[in-house]
């Protein structure tokens, strides 16, 4: 579980989050919409214990991970598995090493069982020919999908989080990583995926959280989510749902 | 407002310094990227060190013999170009060299991995930075800077003893046996005490500095050239200091 307790969040004077409380678990699919620099990526910052939030406490597993550092957060850490939403990749490794920096780590595999499994994880998000490339040789779209592949690599964690996974991909590709992220939360991971597409959302997760203005606007299925009334929500509804009667069921039926 | 970040600061350079040099000791180990810092830091260091090294040497040599002659004191070259170079100038010049070629190296590749979130996914991925970024470094910097002041020592003598025979004519069997006698074990030690300390300061502020890169490009370049600067200066005032220890310890009257 992790509990979001009145947290509190401001870069200096700048306030981000205000008094913020939710609880996800661990094997939940939720999305957390919201429009540009409104706190999504912090929130996930603030979980990993990246950040330190001003007020409040956030607990994983029952764990306060307020204000601790980087050696005490590791068996925390280790539960997560992210996609910065820049990819970061380390720009002194091919792709190769990027995808087995922890298998070199936390695994005894050799060298061929790592460039195997390597291999096969590239695959899977459609990137194996770029193998043994920089990652300043890459497209944008294939850093990020390099950066989903290093994040799937180890198998340990318990919990995924994407940051905008699907923004800049062409539409049959970022259908494939919805895709990859769906299978991968059937055997009860879950994963908190920002992003601002409801339409890639709407393919994966049960639980949608709305911020605005530091603060949750919404937080409940796809069927409210659509059928909600509120101002802000309408519009990034729009999209996939103008204002008519059917599409509402049609949409969120599908998941609910 | 200033003076509270400042001691801030300061307070996170002293735990980063104890911590990157504590992880020496403290598992996990990451051998494999103390290797390959060792390897950039020493053997990519070692031809501009030689070159550095043996013209500073010449140059003594040649300044020396300039004003000796006129006082007839020519066979003092030896001694006093042993003493200057084993003492004070081999360790005070290999270590700007290493700040400039690894020290500057390390805040600028540092900073790009901060500004780059690379950082931020060694955390994620369940590292401690210091021990995976910055102990290495100090590792790397605590063996390496020693074994190239080593060298630099050695090729300053030889610039030196190639001036003292071929250019001021003076037997170059003497300017040995004069290197020799310098080599006492006081005067080596007052030397070889250094780029031990030269080499942790340069470690630790330069990724002190680099892991605290905020803000693109021009943040990188505050941040590198904040590294070299602080680096240089803290050299040359920790050298004065140590002079002055090391030779009250070792018994030497001034
Ligand atoms: N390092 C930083 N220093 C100062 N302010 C920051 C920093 N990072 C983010 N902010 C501010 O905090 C706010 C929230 O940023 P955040 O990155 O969480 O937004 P976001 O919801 O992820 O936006 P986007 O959808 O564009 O990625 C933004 O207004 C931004 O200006
Ligand atoms: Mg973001």
């Amino acid at each position: 579980m992790i509990v979001l307790d009145r947290v509190s969040f401001s870069y200096g004077a700048r306030r981000v989050l205000r008094d913020v409380s939710v609880s996800i678990g661990f094997g939940e699919r939720v999305v957390i919409l919201g429009g540009s620099g409104e706190g999504k990526t912090t929130i996930l910052r603030l979980i990993l214990g990246l950040l330190s939030p001003d007020a409040g406490r956030i607990l994983i597993e029952g764990e306060d991970i307020t204000g601790k550092g980087d050696g005490a957060l590791r068996d925390v850490r280790m539960k997560f598995s992210i996609v910065f939403q820049e990819g970061a990749l380390f720009d002194s490794l091919d792709v190769k090493e990027n995808v087995a920096y922890c298998l070199r780590e936390y695994t005894s595999m050799s060298d061929e069982e790592i460039e195997a499994r390597v291999r096969e994880i590239l695959a899977s998000v459609g990137v194996e020919q770029a193998i043994h490339l920089m990652p300043e040789e890459l497209s944008g779209g294939m850093h990020r999908r390099v950066s989903i592949a290093r994040a799937l690599a180890l198998s340990t964690p318990k919990m995924f989080l994407y940051d905008e996974p699907t923004t800049g991909l062409d539409p049959v590709n970022a259908d494939n990583i919805c895709r990859l992220i769906a299978d991968l939360s059937k055997d009860g991971k879950g994963f908190i995926m920002v992003t601002h597409k409801v339409s890639d959302a709407l393919k994966v997760a049960d639980r949608y959280i709305f911020l605005k203005d530091g603060a949750l606007l919404f937080d409940g299925t796809g069927r409210e989510l659509l059928h909600s009334d509120i101002p802000g929500i309408r519009v990034f509804v729009a999209e996939v749902c103008p204002p008519g009667p059917d599409c509402a069921e049609e949409q969120g039926g599908k998941h609910v | 407002m200033e003076i509270k970040r400042l001691l801030s600061d300061l307070q996170d350079f002293y735990a980063l310094s104890w911590r990157g040099l504590a992880g020496i000791v403290r598992r996990p180990f990451y051998y494999k990227d103390a290797l390959i810092q060792m390897d950039y830091a020493g053997a990519g260091s070692l031809l501009i060190v030689v070159i550095v090294d043996l013209f500073v040497g010449m140059a003594l040599s040649l300044q020396l013999s300039a004003e000796l002659s006129n006082l007839g004191m020519k066979m003092y070259i030896g001694m006093i170009v042993g003493i200057s170079v084993v003492r004070e100038l081999g360790p005070v010049v290999t270590a700007l060299v290493f700040t400039g070629r690894v020290g500057a190296g390390m805040a600028s590749e540092l900073g790009t991995m901060v500004l780059g979130h690379q950082v931020d996914t060694i955390r994620v991925f369940g590292f401690d930075p210091v021990k995976k970024l910055v102990t290495p470094r100090v590792v790397s910097s605590l063996i390496m800077l020693p074994a190239l002041t080593i060298i630099g020592v050695a090729v300053s003598l030889l610039g030196g003893y190639y001036i003292n025979v071929f250019v001021s004519h003076q037997s170059g069997t003497f300017y040995w046996s004069s290197i020799r006698n310098i080599l006492t074990t006081e005067n080596v030690l007052a030397g070889a005490i250094k780029p031990f300390v030269f080499g942790y300061l340069i470690a630790v502020i330069c990724c002190y500095t680099g892991l605290s890169t905020r803000g693109g490009a021009v943040g990188l370049r505050q941040s590198t050239t904040m590294a070299v600067v602080l680096s240089i200066v803290m050299i040359i005032i920790s050298d004065f200091l140590l002079t002055r220890v090391l030779l009250y310890v070792l018994g030497f009257s001034v």
